[in-house]
């Protein structure tokens, strides 16, 4: 039996070993990937906190002047003190500074090296076939961390000796590592595989749990706009948006040249998890909420779906977890290395014994 | 006389039936995405310029940009937020257009394919 389950972690490792490794590598990236993207554009993210926090009229008439009138997508309020805000437009995305109007630069759309490890990760940057490598790589992890416990459960080698070179160390490395990183591994492994299903993930769930339909908590049947009639601004439908949801903090206003009405996305603080799925939809002319939608009212499997998600980025307990996940990520491809090294000098010794009795 | 008459007629005949003015609605799937994604892409045209709008759904739709049509080949984008969609279509059919999709948005880039049909 346990010739046999030693044949299984050698053939699943060998078979997705690279592929996990890419996964740890470009996981390790996205585990501090907002820090990451500040730190390569400080000059457009930070900013010093001085005075009052310009309304979003006087931040919308900043960029206009500066934009030739260029029409408003979106206002991305931050949600700390000293990261910019932004405006988005079709051109790109504005950072402005929310104490002086000052414009700090606009960033335009495509593709970096954040957004390349994050291809890397998700579908090894080719399409479906990557996708589908990885959502297995993810299933052959787990039976890797199922094999490799039952391994170690009867030494329960716990200790690195020897020298760097022998064969020794890279045995006591990879248990010692393996134990030390199953669970945090184990973690991250099963949410990337549901992430990587999530479509059949979400159809089970539902199935499982009784799937309820979000309601609106609150709704108005919209009407044609007398001839004439204004539109409210946007710092209208914040307060609006911010006296359905008191003590929530709003990270959205989208326009309604842009989706047909104000969109405002609000984070509720006290929900790490599911707080930022708040939505409250308000008609431009009006004022009327059309829908407002709750993190309180996800139904079971979203709720799921959407806990499993905060585990794997690590965001469930908060920075804690997150550096949790990356020290997993970062220690992977050492994992990895080792048991291909254990695997090589294994394989050379047992060649070198045949050649002997030979 | 006739002839040139007829000529007109037939080829009148093609431009009315090559105008895309109307809904179009279909699905996009992202190359290594899950699901395809519900599209409704109302469009007028006016010679060889496309205007009009394209969403989710009739609800939800965000104005098309830089719109043009030569031949079978549509083109134009759509700013839903940070994400820009670039459509590259062809007519295919009297009522069907496939094509490309580019997705952008800050550090990500994708690409899709889409089919879209004629609403009757």
């Amino acid at each position: 039996m346990r010739r046999l389950i030693l044949r299984v972690h050698l053939a699943t490792a060998l078979i997705a070993g690279a592929f996990i490794l890419v996964l740890g590598v470009t996981g390790s990236t996205l585990a501090f990937e907002p820090e990451l993207d500040r730190r390569l554009h400080a000059h457009l993210s930070y900013v010093k906190p001085s005075g009052r926090v310009l309304s979003l009229g006087e931040i919308g008439d900043a960029v206009s002047r500066q934009f030739n009138a260029e029409p408003i997508v979106a206002y991305l309020p931050s949600r700390s003190a000293d990261f910019s805000w932004k405006v988005i437009l079709p051109r790109g995305i504005v950072c402005v500074n929310q104490y002086t109007g000052e414009i700090l630069g606009v960033r335009t759309r495509g593709q970096t090296i954040l957004g390349f490890a994050h291809e890397l990760h998700v579908r090894l940057a080719s399409g479906d076939v990557g996708r589908n490598i990885l959502r297995w790589s993810g299933v052959a992890t787990l039976i890797s961390l199922a094999s490799g416990l039952y391994l170690w459960w009867p030494t329960k080698r716990f200790r690195i000796c020897g020298c760097w070179r022998s064969r020794e160390f890279w045995f006591d490395l990879h248990n010692s590592l393996g134990v030390l990183l199953w669970l945090p591994l184990l973690a991250l492994a099963a949410t990337g595989t549901v992430i990587a299903f999530e479509d059949q993930a979400a159809d089970l769930l539902g199935k499982l749990t009784r799937p309820v339909q979000v309601r609106s908590r609150q709704s108005i049947t919209r009407r044609e706009p007398a001839p004439g009639a204004q539109i409210i601004t946007p710092d209208e439908a914040l307060a609006i948006a911010g006296a359905q949801m008191p003590g929530a903090i709003p990270y959205r206003v989208q326009m309604p040249r842009y989706g047909g009405a104000y969109r405002v996305s609000l984070d509720d603080p006290g929900d790490r998890v599911t707080g930022g799925h708040n939505l409250i939809v308000i008609d431009e002319y009006s004022g009327g909420v059309i829908s407002s939608t709750r993190s309180s009212d996800l139904s079971a499997a979203q709720r799921i779906l959407a806990t499993n998600e905060a585990i794997h980025r690590g965001d469930v307990f908060g920075m804690p977890t997150r550096i949790v996940a990356w020290l997993t990520c970062v220690m992977v491809p050492v994992q990895v290395i080792s048991g291909l090294l254990l695997w090589l000098r294994g394989r050379n010794s047992r060649v070198a014994v045949g050649k002997g009795a030979l | 006389m006739k002839t040139v008459l007829a000529i007109v007629v037939l080829f009148g005949m093609g431009a009315i039936a090559r105008d895309v003015t109307g809904a179009w609605s279909g699905a996009f799937k992202v190359n290594g995405g899950d699901h395809g994604v519900q599209q409704l892409i109302l469009l007028k045209q006016d010679g060889v310029k496309l205007s009009g709008s394209a969403g989710p759904d009739a609800e939800e739709q965000y104005p098309l940009e830089n719109g043009k049509i030569e031949g079978d080949h549509l083109t134009f984008e759509v700013t839903s937020g940070e994400w820009k969609f670039r459509y590259h279509l062809k007519r295919t059919g009297a009522d069907e257009i496939k094509g490309d999709l580019e997705l952008k948005s800050l550090n990500n880039g994708r690409s899709a394919v889409i089919s879209l049909r004629r609403v009757k």
